[in-house]
């Protein structure tokens, strides 16, 4: 009878100990893909189906979980845009316009396959509960599910290299089972101060059909920044951060 | 239709292919990594435009004196170059505009900085700004009631760069980790003299303007105040906040204390001072095929009714060619300017790249203005197909009774044609 009470016990709690475990690999990956707080310059490009181009240079600072802030350097029809993002919160500022105006991480200000979400991307764990990990032979997989519904996808499949514990693909799906897009690491980089992770970042969709979107990493860097830089009114001064 | 989608796709396809031809995934970061002190940007422009008059209509007169044109052909060239300086932690900004205009009555030309300011900021928390700037206050879109120390924009184009006023400003930030996420105080001066921002209203007044942002939780909210001086005195409030991830609501309030109004009755000059309520209310909503919604209503207690707008429309109707002039200027003074009564209704309705068509995003305008019926229809096609060029076609349709806002207008139609390089 007590051998048939632990048993049952140790039943109910291995769930919750592979939980546990896989929220720590989750927060294992944030830190192998970027610094808490860091400054980063990357390139995007989308291709379109006819095998054109348009690229996007992105200057972005991030701190803790859930702020980051990005600036457009190129194209010059682009440049001096910025994009906050504060928790759940989106802003997209045109310095034209002169004000920020709130947009929905669903949008996408470049086109494209990269949303919004994607672009100003949080770490995962702030976004995502894991709530399973498999151990295979090449990665582990782990399973993800938004913490509400303001996130922009509403499950995550995960595989995460074995070695260097970052994203090998991500599929990204809608709370009806449909797969949004498919994300896929590769190009190991080292980018210093301990940080190794993947440069290039390829997405595909089945809902944008022969288009394609690329990530390129070029510089990841820790820096630590005041909470003011991540506010509305600072999204007209973002450039002033570049080079300090 | 699907003749005209088919031809655009095979168009599309005949443009030249942008840069790159192989799957070249490289950036070379050196360009951006270590900016320069000096950088400079900008567009140029070409644009032509034909406008189909209305010589029955009130204003027609008012603009072109009884002639009797039929339509006017205009074309402009403009030039935009924004500059910055950088030394330490201090920044000179300027944004420079020029532009050439051609018609068959004249050629102007213009050319002013729409702003020329040094920034210094001593931290991430404090910033002070002296020179000309735009400041831009408000959530709406298309109207700003809260707009108290900028120049009012074109509805139809509500994102063309505006010249700024002269003023020493700062910008104080303080953020925290409740659920009164920002707090940022921007305090404003702007000088009115006969040489200084001497259209910004009554000369000989210094002018003290603030503006208090608040995110609390997930609502951006402003608290704006002009002080008495050049213009009546006012408060204000804004708001924004998103009902859910693709749908934003936004408004704005503001009281002028005692706003001083001109009418033309009986062929005299009143003036009445009013205290004025002017506010908007907008929605912003995204569906899940890429088409964006915007609607706004507006109201303005400093507009005129119907029965003032159309006292001032008979009175140019039966005024004497002498009184012409004088007519012209009461009007720009009021009656004649865009939106000058007092219930509107904005809709803004974008589609990005219908039909899977690359580049093109059409888009449709509407005002309409709720007192007397009238209304502006506005569709255009945007092309973005070639790196840094934008090519806009716009036509705009206006339509109501010959006298009401629109109806009065010296033109019935629009159409223009803009090519704008981005360097």
């Amino acid at each position: 009878m007590t051998r048939i009470i632990v048993t049952l016990i140790l039943a109910a709690l291995t769930p919750l100990a592979h939980a546990i475990e896989a929220n720590e690999l989750l927060r294992q990956v944030d830190r192998n893909l970027q610094p808490e707080s860091y400054e980063m310059y990357r390139k995007l490009v989308n291709i379109e189906p006819d095998g054109k181009r348009k690229e996007y240079v992105l200057y972005s600072v991030k701190k803790g979980g859930d702020r980051v802030l990005a600036l457009f350097l190129d194209p010059p029809s682009e440049k001096g845009r910025s994009t906050l993002r504060l928790g759940d919160n989106m802003w997209l500022y045109i310095p034209n316009v002169g004000k920020p105006l709130r947009i929905t991480s669903l949008q996408s200000v470049i086109g494209g396959v990269f949303n919004n979400a994607d672009i100003l991307r949080v770490d995962y764990a702030a976004e995502y509960d894991a709530e399973s990990v498999e151990d295979t032979a090449d990665a582990y997989v782990l399973k993800l599910k938004a913490k509400n519904n303001t996130v922009a996808y509403d499950r995550l499949v995960m595989q995460v290299d074995r070695k260097h514990k970052v994203p090998v693909t991500i599929e990204a799906y809608a709370a009806s089972g449909l797969l949004i897009k498919t994300l896929h690491y590769s190009q190991m980089k080292d980018f210093g101060g301990g940080l190794v992770r993947p440069a290039l970042l390829e997405t595909d969709s089945p809902l944008y059909r022969d288009y394609k979107s690329v990530m390129i990493y070029a510089s990841i860097k820790q820096r630590d920044l005041p909470d003011e830089v991540f506010s509305l009114n600072y999204m007209g001064r973002v450039d002033d951060l570049r080079g300090k | 239709m699907k003749h005209l989608v088919h031809l655009v796709r095979v168009l599309t396809l005949c443009v030249p292919p942008l840069v790159h031809a192989a799957d070249d995934f490289t950036f070379d970061l050196s360009t951006y990594a270590a900016p320069g002190p000096f950088e400079l940007n900008g567009y140029a422009e070409v644009k032509y435009e034909h406008q189909r008059l209305d010589r029955d209509s009130p204003l027609y007169r008012l603009n072109f004196a009884d002639s009797d044109r039929d339509a006017l052909d205009r074309s402009t060239a403009a030039l935009e170059l924004t500059g910055t300086y950088r030394s330490g932690d201090s920044r000179l900004s300027a944004t420079w505009h020029g532009q050439q205009q051609h018609d068959e009555l004249a050629d102007t030309g213009s050319g002013r900085f729409y702003e020329l300011y040094l920034a210094h900021q001593a931290d991430a928390t404090t910033t002070v700004e002296v020179g000309k700037r735009a400041l831009k206050w408000g959530k709406g879109y298309a109207w700003n009631p809260v707009g108290f120390i900028e120049r009012p924009k074109d509805p139809v184009d509500p994102e063309l760069s505006r010249e700024g006023f002269i003023i020493a400003g700062a910008d104080f930030i303080h953020t925290s980790g409740g659920d009164l996420h920002t707090v940022a105080f921007t305090p404003v001066l702007l000088p009115v003299s006969d040489e200084v921002n001497d259209d910004f209203g009554a000369e000989g007044a210094l002018n003290a303007a603030a503006k208090l942002y608040l995110l609390y939780r997930d609502v951006d909210v402003d608290l704006l105040w002009l002080s008495e001086g050049s213009r009546p005195g006012r408060v204000g409030l804004d708001f924004s906040a998103n009902l859910a991830a693709n749908l934003e609501l936004h408004g704005e309030y503001a009281y002028i204390g005692a706003h001083e109004q001109t009418l033309l009755v009986a062929g005299s000059l009143v003036s009445r001072t009013i205290a004025a309520h002017s506010w908007l209310l907008g929605l912003r909503y995204l569906t899940e095929r890429d088409t964006t919604w915007i609607a706004e209503y507006y109201h303005d207690d400093r507009g005129y009714t119907q029965d003032e707008m159309e006292d001032f429309l008979r009175q140019v109707d039966s005024a004497s060619t002498a009184a012409l002039p004088q007519l012209r200027s009461i009007g720009q003074a009021g009656y004649t300017r865009p939106n000058a009564m007092r219930n509107y209704l904005y809709l803004r309705i974008a589609q990005k790249e219908p039909f899977d068509i690359l580049y093109f995003n059409p888009a449709l305008t509407a005002i309409s203005n709720l007192n007397d019926g009238s209304w502006s229809l506005t569709p255009e096609l945007l092309y973005t197909g070639i790196t840094d060029f934008e090519l806009r076609l716009r036509a705009t349709l206006l339509g109501g009774g010959r006298l009401s806002e629109f109806g009065a207008k010296p033109n019935d139609s629009r159409i223009e044609l803009r090519l704008r390089y981005s360097f």
